[in-house]
């Protein structure tokens, strides 16, 4: 019985192979395949070649360098350590007793999409209409003008993922941008960084949607939506694969219809969207990591991930990063069991450890809020540095989101993307004194006149920052 | 009769628990002596910061400032060589006790639809609540609990708090009354600040008619008030001065609005919030009107287009008593973040700590804390660096006089999983 069980698909299969070898004579037809849309428009401000000498420097690849100079040129890092080459006639800044980091990269953040001032016509960041809204797009949202960017500059923030929020199972693809004044989305859209899908865990799909009497009610509602989608993308992918696949045998065939909620599941199923999954709770997150081994997908980061300290070695051994707080909680039950260690865990690990926002506010002082994760776990027992804390919001943030090959770190040939601060960053007193993004200043804070000011600061602040 | 003769021996009872539990009491009061060594003390008096200083604390008050200061028998010495020593901080914008989790209601007590003014919320202080010890270790000692508000203009009263886990920390029931005035006082005043401003002067002259003319009423019976009258008796003390009224309000034509009502009413208004108070510091300096605000939250909204990171610097430079708070209730030892924020943009040290300290105690009517100052309550903590810093943490806590364990539900979990052994072994690490 066994063997002739073997035999009879092996038949089958050397008469598919026949089948194929007939076909591939066959001229393949040529079919539209999906351009690229929204395309990124965005251009690096002019910028001159300069050298910042005399710093302390982070490199964002877990190097500190003392007295050392970072040579910038057209827009890239050419150069960083103690000895750099440079030409002597480029402009030299002088940053004795200053540090100079990577640009700040926050991997969660809804500016845009939930601005100030923050009112209902201005919140546009969750679809509460579907538990799966994996077709909608938090780049067809960006309110460019929201004041919160500038703010966010003034922050050392160069790099920044807007996610919409975590009322859905899906809640739809998350955008990663530049930090950079722009009147469109296009033009801050960071080139070439790969989308995010927002997934969500636990409580808040199961309150917006038990709450209406539907599906999800419970956490079980939660897994068995996931996998239902999954199972439909799934099929979706294997209609359009076999599609293509005729064209290439030379078979003409009508394309099977668009669905947008579909494509973008099928893209992550194809590894070109990244999955950003809210989640809270250890077991949670290990029932996630066994959902995407069902479906064959990766998980790039969990984020908010309060409970990750208590599954950090398996976050480590399946490399999915942790993006977290550095002592929120309480404001849900799912959020009780936070530990101000919470990052030093998970980097303690050999985890990838991310420090994120999700506020206005905190965006605005991520070196703050890495720090205090840093000064917890040393109280612990742990002896982290800046240069290992640098890394939480800058190359593990751009590792999250999937450009770590261009920001993150003071490499050569990178986006000279860094910051220069007036004192250790890890200091509640430091201030990014000088924020370059693609070499270009963006953000002085001794001249705030040459500071970018939004649409809609305008008449409301006058250059100074003061009210009209 | 028989209702009587049942109620006597009730009633013995009654004192027999009253006699014990003062004595359980006075035996938890029984602080030990401390002697902390050459640290750098943060005093929020008029002396600043001592550098290389010694203080003793018996008794559970502060006995003695000064240099090199011997210990005698059964003083524990704490060396604090390169150490910072500040009073306790006080948040006094938190709802500590009457929150648990947020979003389960079952665990919040903070607010009600039944009453205005005179809701008091001190009965609903949880003081075994996971979030006192979480607090107290990092170096929180006091908060004023506040209501948050339910149906009326008036949240209600608030209380201080010492951050003990048992009821002895509540310190002062009806210390405060709450009120709401700018954007969220509009949307309940029916859709515009102008009625909101209307209704609570009418409150208010309301309380005091009724103050003038009590014997008219009798309590049980509805009049034609806007409130009902154990809310108006609620705010006699606010009339009498006793007590404060904080108000919120950020825009700056609301600060000068609550600012003239204040004027009118003769009470003793504290300002919470003014997101706009730098436009218009100087009134508010002039008024003698005290500041309640996070100078973290720089977010501009409709009624604080104007908020910027130094605006508590610029309230400082006009004179203003500032009262820093931040990090809501879980995280209410936070205020010390948003008061080194505050310093960054042009407070001074010193000032910021007397924000978190002695400026809440004078204005709360908090008395014997707030300073490290001879006589005061031993609310002491050491700290490894700057109190003010985001790196530093809090070594060492005294609560009027009594050291607090440095341990909360989250060092629990934290020591539980320090070491990762797997699905079964975990649950048995405690």
């Amino acid at each position: 019985m066994k063997i002739k069980l073997l035999v009879i698909p092996a038949l089958f299969a050397s008469l598919a192979g026949c089948e194929m070898k007939n076909e591939t004579e066959k001229k393949p037809v040529e079919v539209e395949r999906p351009a690229p849309v929204f395309v990124s428009t965005y251009e690096p401000l002019a910028s001159n070649e300069f050298v910042i000498k005399n710093a302390t420097v982070l490199t964002g690849t877990g190097e500190r360098l003392d007295a050392a100079s970072v040579w910038v040129k057209g827009g890239k890092v050419q150069a960083v350590g103690q000895s750099v080459g440079a030409p002597q006639e480029v402009t030299y800044i002088d940053a004795k007793g200053k540090w100079v980091t990577p640009g700040i990269i926050d991997v969660h953040s809804h500016l845009g999409v939930y601005p100030s001032p923050s009112h209902e016509a201005n919140a546009d960041g969750n679809e509460m209409t579907d538990p799966n809204t994996a077709q909608v797009w938090a780049e067809h949202a960006v309110w460019t003008q929201d004041p919160g960017f500038n703010l966010a500059r003034a922050g050392g923030v160069t790099s920044l993922q807007i996610l919409p929020g975590s009322a859905n199972l899906f809640g739809g693809r998350g955008v990663t941008l530049k930090n950079i004044p722009s009147i469109t989305m296009q033009g801050m859209k960071f080139p070439d960084a790969p989308h995010a899908l927002k997934m969500a865990c636990g409580e808040n799909p199961k309150r917006v949607y038990g709450g209406k009497k539907r599906a999800p009610m419970t956490r079980m509602g939660n897994v068995a939506g996931y996998r239902k989608a999954w199972i439909e993308a799934a099929a979706y992918k294997a209609k359009w694969d076999k599609y293509y696949e005729a064209a290439e045998n030379g078979e003409e065939k009508d394309p099977p219809k668009r669905d947008l909620k579909l494509e973008t599941l099928k893209e992550v199923l194809e590894g070109k969207v990244q999955i950003h999954n809210h989640c809270y709770r250890a077991e949670e997150m290990a029932i996630m990591i066994d959902v995407a081994k069902e479906f064959g997908y990766e998980i790039s980061t969990f984020h908010h991930a309060v409970e990750a300290y208590k599954i950090a070695d398996v976050l480590a051994e399946n490399n999915i990063c942790a993006a977290m707080w550095a002592d929120w909680w309480g404001f849900k039950h799912e959020a009780y069991d936070s530990v101000k260690e919470n990052v030093a865990m998970v980097e303690k690990a050999k985890g990838c450890a991310v420090v994120h926002s999700d506020s206005g506010i905190g965006i605005q002082h991520l070196n703050q809020e890495a720090a205090k994760a840093m000064a917890a776990g040393n109280k612990k027992g742990l002896s982290l540095k800046a240069k290992d804390a640098i890394k939480w919001i800058t190359f593990n943030a751009a590792k999250s989101i999937g450009i770590e090959d261009k920001v993150g770190s003071l490499e050569s040939g990178k986006m000279a993307d860094l910051v220069i601060w007036n004192q250790n960053p890890f200091s509640v007193y430091a201030k990014a004194e000088k924020v370059y993004i693609d070499g270009a200043l963006v953000f002085d804070l001794m001249d705030n006149s040459k500071n970018a000011v939004s649409d809609f600061e305008l008449g409301i602040t006058n250059p100074e920052g003061e009210r009209l | 009769m028989k209702i009587k003769q049942t109620a006597k021996p009730i009633k013995r009872i009654a004192v027999a628990l009253v006699t014990l539990s003062t004595s359980i009491f006075s035996i938890g009061l029984q602080a030990e002596s401390y002697l902390f060594k050459n640290a750098t003390l943060h005093t929020a008096t008029a002396k600043g910061s001592l550098k290389n200083a010694d203080l003793l604390v018996r008794d559970g008050k502060i006995a003695q400032i000064g240099i090199d200061l011997t210990a005698t028998d059964g003083v524990k010495v704490v060396n604090a060589k390169g150490k910072h020593v500040t009073p306790g901080f006080i948040n006094a914008s938190t709802n500590l006790g009457l929150v648990e989790i947020g979003a389960v209601s079952s665990t919040v007590d903070a607010s009600t639809k039944k009453l205005g003014a005179s809701f008091d919320i001190s009965a609903a202080v949880n003081f075994r609540s996971t979030l006192i010890p979480q607090n107290r270790i990092n170096g929180l000692t006091r908060a004023v609990v506040m209501p948050r508000f339910g149906k009326s203009l008036f949240a209600g009263q608030g209380a201080v708090i010492a951050l003990h886990s048992t009821e002895k920390g509540l310190l002062k029931s009806k210390a405060v009354q709450l009120a709401r005035y700018g954007t969220s006082g509009a949307s309940h005043a029916g859709g515009s600040r102008a009625a909101a401003l209307a209704m609570l002067d009418k409150a208010l002259s309301e309380a005091k008619y009724l103050r003038a003319n009590q014997a008219k009423f009798t309590p049980g019976i509805k009049y034609q008030f806007s409130q009902s009258l154990p809310d108006l008796k609620a705010l006699f003390p606010v009339l009498e001065r006793k007590i404060p009224l904080v108000i919120t309000a950020n825009r700056a034509d609301d600060i000068v609005n609550i600012i003239g009502l204040s004027k009118k009413h003769k009470f003793k208004l504290i300002i919470s919030g003014a997101k706009e108070g730098w436009l218009v510091a100087d009134q508010i300096a002039a008024a003698k009107v005290p500041v309640v605000m996070d100078p973290m939250r720089n977010l501009p909204g409709f009624d604080s287009l104007a908020v910027r990171l130094d605006g508590a610097a610029r309230m400082y430079q006009a004179g203003v008593k500032l009262i820093f708070v931040g990090g809501g209730s879980h995280n209410a030892y936070l205020a010390r973040q948003s008061a080194g924020n505050a310093v960054a943009y042009g407070v001074p040290h010193a000032v910021a700590i007397e924000a978190m300290t002695i400026n809440p105690a004078e204005v709360f009517g908090i008395s014997n804390y707030g300073q490290l100052e001879i006589g005061m309550e031993a609310d002491v903590v050491v700290w490894d660096g700057d109190p003010l810093e985001v790196t530093s943490n809090a070594e060492f806590v005294l609560i009027q006089g009594q050291n607090q364990p440095m341990v909360s539900r989250a060092t629990r979990l934290r020591d539980r999983y320090w070491e990762l052994k797997g699905n079964q072994e975990q649950a048995f690490t405690k």
